[in-house]
């Protein structure tokens, strides 16, 4: 555990600018989104109001999920028969202040993208080559859920480097070899904290915890432990088709879901040239999982619906041994039909507890 | 650099376009690399700049500088690749998928069922058979179509009839003059088949609504839900287990499939459809 000051943080930032394609989250009225680091940048103080080149480390999660650096809404993935595969970015990406849910939707992603015979070449060398500096959750806001999924709001590995602000600075903690390395390279950086600093980490972790905890009681969210067959037992139940009758069908949960990873393939002629594009796409769609013939297994807004939740509660934990929600409560913000997965999952909890076993 | 890009096509030459019937062509199709398939697996076709579809071989998997691909024009890409003509350019992905598991069968009684587009991949399985002709204890074939001019590889069925190692049966839903073969289901001509069937090995392939009602009628004539074997039609298109098009239960039908016991997915209500 190391210590490093809000002017120290930013000339390590600067000193792996070279190698790096560097985000940083920055605060737009009251939401976090991500931006290339441009500097000069500052760091936020305590009680200091963000302008655009304010880099907010802390707070919650940013708006966009973070798989959008990794598999981008619409790219090239194949040039006609060419064997090489189309270049992206020169530089790998650092991710800065991505918080313990962002972790959390990376673990889905590498399972999809990364697991069994075939491996996805974009995704694997992007994931391999980045640097990942996540940060703890210094507040809550109303929609967050994380400890729900069993994710605490602070990341506790699936990182490089974890930063933990406290005043005038961060308390550092390394999670992989790399995040050891560039400390190691970049020692005159960092010194000891002091056992108060510890402390003041430690205080607001307890805070923050007991914030996502106090929604989680309010909303009366269920935890995880709680989840196991609710698919299965509620698969022919009213709740489906009752939480469906205001979806709009828009795809916004797919989108903005850390964990979604659906897509399409999608050829096009691009100057004589036959360019593959792959597409994020969202199984909430009417067609997404017709077949050329006409038939369509989900042919109805509520299965989609079902099939959503089925898919992040009942396939995932069989398959990867991990529900595919991160508790980031995106959806929910992002929803324009008011669909609120806390309440789907605590409805779903109910009626299977109700269910004879 | 990775060296493999699973998402790009082969190279492939159109050496012959084959009319089977007024809405299904075979395209002969030579790609610049090898692709070595396993009877039951399948592939994704790109029509340049138009878009990929999936298809299962019907050529004899042991022919590897060659694959036929029989394709019934239904949608976007089947469309513009029923215009193909010799010498154009396409492209390959795949192998993909499982294929059936040939060896398993050795030994046994097997019953393969087909309709319509589905003699496609049976016609590989078919060569395969043959080839292990002796490695079987019986084999029956039991297809059907809606009409006689529906019937794919018209030719190679009258020939595989005349086989002493293969028990064959065609019939259609409605027949005509200068039909002299059965008219109904593919479903009622099951019954005459004798074999063991609590032992016997089924393999079903047909339009989803054939292979529902055979499926019955298999379990009702006593084959095992192990020993059934289904050739499942998803909207496979990664065809890697990525994209999550083809999702049933906990399987992806282009990784896990598309052959699939039934006894794997009999309890996902959405598998017919």
């Amino acid at each position: 555990m190391l210590f490093i000051t809000n002017n120290n943080l930013l000339n390590l930032l600067e000193n792996i600018h070279d190698q790096y394609e560097i985000f940083v989250p920055v605060k737009k009225e009251q939401t976090l989104f991500y931006t290339k680091y441009s500097p000069p940048m500052n760091i936020i103080e305590k009680n200091q109001t963000p302008d655009q080149d304010t880099i907010v480390v802390g707070e919650v999660r940013a708006f966009e999920p973070l798989k959008l650096f990794y598999t981008r809404a619409r790219e090239c993935v194949a040039e006609g028969f060419k064997t090489d595969i189309p270049r992206r970015n020169p530089k790998p990406f650092c991710i800065v202040g991505a918080k313990s849910c962002d972790l959390k939707g990376f673990q889905v992603q590498d399972f999809v993208f990364k697991e069994g015979e075939f491996e996805d070449p974009f995704y694997v060398r992007e994931r391999e080559n980045n640097l990942i500096i996540s940060a703890d959750c210094t507040c809550a806001i109303d929609t967050c859920f994380c400890l729900a999924l069993n994710e605490k709001p602070y990341p506790e590995n699936n990182f490089d480097l974890n930063l933990s602000q406290v005043t005038g600075g961060f308390i550092v903690e390394d999670g992989s070899e790399k995040g050891k390395v560039l400390i190691n390279n970049n020692s005159q950086l960092f010194s000891d904290p002091m056992e108060k600093t510890i402390a003041e980490r430690d205080a607001l972790r307890k805070k923050v915890t007991d914030a996502v905890k106090k929604n989680i009681k309010e909303h009366g969210i269920p935890l995880q432990d709680q989840f196991n067959g609710i698919i299965r037992e509620n698969y022919e139940s009213n709740i489906w088709k009752d939480e469906a009758q205001t979806c709009v069908e828009c795809g916004a949960c797919n989108t903005i879901c850390p964990t979604c990873h659906c897509f399409l393939l999608y050829d096009q002629m691009s100057e004589k040239r036959m360019e593959r594009l792959r597409v994020w796409d969202s199984c909430m769609i009417k067609d997404f999982a017709k077949v050329a013939a006409g038939v369509n297994p989900r042919e109805l807004l509520w299965m989609r619906l079902r099939n959503r939740f089925e898919k992040k509660f009942d396939f995932f934990p069989q398959l990867a041994g991990i529900y595919a929600c991160t508790g980031c409560g995106r959806c929910i913000s992002a929803c324009p039909a008011k669909i609120d997965i806390r309440e789907v999952l605590q409805r779903l909890v109910k009626d299977a507890q109700k269910q004879p076993v | 650099m990775p060296k493999n890009n699973p998402y790009r096509p082969v190279e492939t030459e159109v050496l012959d376009v084959i009319t089977e019937t007024p809405t299904i062509k075979t395209l002969k199709l030579k790609p610049k690399e090898e692709i070595n398939f396993k009877t039951g697996q399948f592939i994704e076709l790109t029509v340049p700049g138009v878009g990929e579809a999936p298809f299962t071989p019907s050529s004899r998997p042991a022919i590897k500088d060659m694959i036929e691909v029989t394709i019934m024009r239904v949608g976007k890409v089947t469309e513009k690749a029923h215009v193909l003509k010799k010498g154009d350019t396409v492209g390959l992905r795949g192998p993909f998928g499982n294929g059936y598991p040939l060896e398993s069968f050795f030994g046994k009684e097997v019953l393969v069922v087909g309709g319509g587009c589905g003699f496609a991949p049976i016609r590989s399985l078919m060569y395969e058979f043959f080839e292990h002709s002796g490695d079987f204890k019986s084999l029956f074939f039991r297809g059907g179509c809606k009409t006689p001019n529906d019937f794919l590889y018209k030719e190679e069925t009258v020939e595989w009839s005349k086989r002493d190692d293969i028990n064959v049966v065609l019939t259609v839903d409605e027949g005509n003059v200068a039909w002299k073969g059965k008219v109904g289901l593919v479903t009622t001509i099951l019954d005459d088949v004798k074999m063991e069937f609590k032992i016997g090995i089924a393999v079903v392939c047909g339009p989803p609504i054939m292979m529902k009602f055979a499926t019955s009628k298999l379990l009702d004539m006593g084959f095992k839900t192990t020993n059934i074997y289904l050739s499942m039609e998803k909207n496979m298109s990664c065809g890697i287990g990525k994209c999550g098009h083809c999702r049933i239960g906990p399987y992806y039908v282009c990784k896990d499939g598309p052959v699939f016991q039934y006894e794997k997915i009999k309890n996902f209500h959405d598998i017919w459809e």
